[in-house]
């Protein structure tokens, strides 16, 4: 009994190795077929590698853009500040925190901030704002906001300010007139009047609605604070979380380092949100490339039913000719994957190293998506993970070649399929 | 600067309106007070000197009286009564009496720092810089408008005309001043230096609002103006007036009136 039992695994184990060649064999008995097979899964890979290298690629670029709009690449501070941005949590010093992140790997350059509530007043009106204290000479290494200065220009010293579009707008202020602020410090209310130098307009609504660049010295003055309450940090771009991570060992009780995702939790939070889209779409983009495949299978299923016929006939039991039929899809699906892949890859390679989308979109969508100012560098991203997303087209095919012509084969009738043309 | 952030909202909004009206408080019987001690002095030629005389009058004047105030909008008029008290210096209380909703509404101002209580709350709260130097909704003119002591530190005067009924003061602000105005133009009588009007202008050259002082009596031997009238000279229709009752100056004025259980409860 034991013997007949080994020799019918035996006869299965070598059936079902038959059944594996027999399927890539009759892949290249119908090459058009196969071709065609291998074109639509191949095209439905490298576009979903592609989509998800672009969209990860874009929302990078947009995270890392707005990040040096709003915030800085990273920030260090202090978690009360984090948590309550009040200039009564300042840092404790300067200096010791400036050598330590300048000793850091990956840190180019750090610059003061001092952030406080502020009220700015015209002859006409007055504005509530966050107002940022900054050291000139520095600031336009760690922020794009210097660069969007298309009025006027950046600060030079103390007794000037920089104020966004819409926050001019707002108050009438022009180019050359003096606004007067007013902050709360610690020691009471402080005043100063403050000359406009400079216009920002960076065509981020965030940006141009709330910027209110002033002197670091002058933000001293009005805050009452010594210090300040931020120091940013430029890292080169991908690099933010590992440096402030890596930095986070150096930093003094109470003070943490915060990488952009950290500082623009909305925007990263929109991202995340874009990726879920991205991914119902990748989904229903794998189920039409599934859906041809299976359509495919289904038409040569129906022109090859005298073959299957004779199959049956000779013996191959309905149920193998099933497999039969599910593992010439999912032969095919994997020669798609494969050749897409490879192409999908090589693409988002190419334009990781090769800037065409930034200048292209800015270009062509630039003043249409304005408010989320596109990002003058767009490279794509090249991450392993989208073979795997882009393989779900191999599992549906295969599900759907089960469902489909594997269960159209099982129910053949090999007298009928035997007679038919 | 976290206490900004808890003032609600409908008290911020009462406020602006009755800040209006502490401004004007704070103002009237320093402006008024400039002509008594000037009256006894020669007319000095230096402008400088001329505001010097007109600031060193803001100071020491105590008083004590009652205020009818109205707040004319396009369509609306808001009248207000409150009860004033002043130490002459940096200290006063204003306590809201009419209308009922607003009564006990209160403000306390010292020096820099400006208290006020909503008994709707039941609690004192310390308002923004906004609170003293916002061009209010509900409002032409604002506590830094008139607070008259910053005159001297910030703007440089000069006479830009003289006769025989007024002087023509212009206060051009110094550098890093913390005001938004071009310049501000100030007649005073040339015999009392009592004030006529105030002009602020823009940095463009264009006058934006007026104050005028008017209805004159001597008070105890001090020519003091009765009635005032703000005008917003950019939107039609925007027009606050101000008018003293019974007034009384030079009193004593207890220390617990400047205290916040007096912002809270009074103190007579």
């Amino acid at each position: 009994m034991a013997i007949g039992t080994e020799a019918g695994r035996v006869t299965r184990r070598g059936t079902t190795v038959a059944l594996w060649r027999l399927a890539w064999r009759n892949l290249w008995r119908q090459r058009r077929r196969t071709q065609l097979l291998v074109v639509v899964v191949a095209y439905a890979t490298l576009a979903i590698i592609f989509l998800w290298g672009f969209i990860d690629g874009f929302m990078n670029g947009m995270l890392a853009s707005q990040g040096r709009l709003v915030a800085a690449p990273v920030l260090v501070t202090t978690s009360a500040y984090h948590d309550d941005p009040d200039p009564l949590h300042p840092l404790p010093s300067l200096a010791p925190l400036e050598r330590a992140a300048l000793a850091q790997p990956g840190v180019r350059h750090v610059a003061p901030r001092l952030e406080f509530g502020a009220l700015l007043r015209s002859p006409y009106t007055s504005e509530g704002v966050m107002a940022r204290g900054v050291d000139p000479a520095r600031e336009a290494s760690v922020s794009a906001i210097p660069a969007y200065v298309t009025q006027g220009r950046m600060l030079a010293g103390p007794g000037e300010i920089v104020l966004g579009k819409g926050v001019a707008d707002r108050l009438d202020s022009r180019l050359g007139e003096r606004v007067a602020i007013d902050a709360s410090a610690a020691g009471g209310p402080r005043s100063l009047g403050l000359r406009v130098v400079g216009i920002v307009d960076s065509g981020t609504p965030v940006v141009d609605d709330a910027t209110a660049l002033v002197d670091l010295a002058d933000a001293r003055r009005l805050s009452g604070v010594s210090t300040a309450t931020g120091l940013a940090l430029d890292v080169p771009r991908g690099r933010e979380s590992s440096v402030a991570a890596a930095l986070q060992s150096e930093l003094p009780a109470g003070v943490h380092a915060y990488p952009v995702e950290q500082l623009i939790g909305q925007l990263a939070r929109a991202v995340g949100w874009g990726r879920v889209e991205v991914t119902v779409l990748g989904v229903v983009f794998s189920l039409f490339a599934a859906i041809t495949v299976t359509s495919t299978v289904v038409v040569s299923v129906l022109e090859r039913s005298r073959e299957f016929g004779v199959m049956v006939a000779l013996g191959l039991d309905q149920a193998r000719l099933s497999t039969l039929v599910t593992l010439e899809s999912v032969y095919a699906s994997v020669l798609g994957w494969l050749a897409g892949s490879i192409v999908g890859f090589a693409l988002l390679w190419l334009f990781s190293v090769w800037n065409v989308f930034g200048p292209l979109f800015s270009g062509l969508y630039g003043s249409l998506l304005s408010g989320i100012s596109l990002p003058s560098e767009l490279y794509t991203i090249v991450r392993p993970e989208y073979l795997l997303y882009a393989a779900v087209t191999i599992a549906l095919a295969a599900l759907f070649a089960v469902l489909a012509p594997a269960r159209r084969v099982r129910r053949l009738r090999p007298a009928e399929a035997m007679r038919s043309e | 600067m976290t206490h900004t952030r808890f003032v609600p909202r409908h008290i911020a909004r009462d406020a602006r309106t009755l800040l209006v009206a502490l401004a004007l408080i704070v103002g009237l019987p320093t402006t008024g007070s400039l002509a008594v001690r000037a009256h006894a002095q020669a007319a000095p030629d230096d402008a400088q000197a001329v505001l010097d005389h007109v600031i060193d009058n803001l100071r020491g004047l105590s008083e004590r009286a009652t205020l009818e105030l109205s707040v004319e909008r396009p369509g609306r008029t808001v009248h207000y009564r409150m009860d004033v008290v002043s130490d002459g210096n940096e200290r006063s209380l204003v306590r809201v009496t009419e209308p009922p909703q607003q009564a006990g509404e209160a403000f306390l101002s010292i020096g820099n720092n400006l208290l006020v209580y909503s008994p709707r709350l039941g609690r004192s709260l310390r308002l923004p810089p906004s609170g003293r130097s916002n061009a209010f909704l509900g409002s032409d003119l604002s506590y830094d408008d008139l607070a008259g002591g910053e005159y001297r530190e910030q703007y440089d005067a000069t006479i830009t005309s003289r006769d025989a009924d007024t002087i023509t003061l212009e206060l051009v602000p110094k550098p890093e001043a913390p005001t938004p105005y071009g310049k501000l133009v100030f007649v005073v009588k040339s015999a009392s230096y009592a004030p006529v009007s105030l002009t602020f202008f823009d940095q463009r050259g264009n006058a934006v609002k007026r104050l005028t002082f008017s209805d004159f009596q001597d008070v105890q031997g001090r020519t003091i103006p009765q009635h005032f009238e703000v005008v917003d000279l950019l939107r039609e229709g925007y027009r606050t007036t101000a008018s003293y009752q019974d007034a009384q100056f030079g009193i004593a004025v207890p220390e617990r009136c400047f205290s916040e259980a007096a912002l809270e409860r009074g103190c007579f």
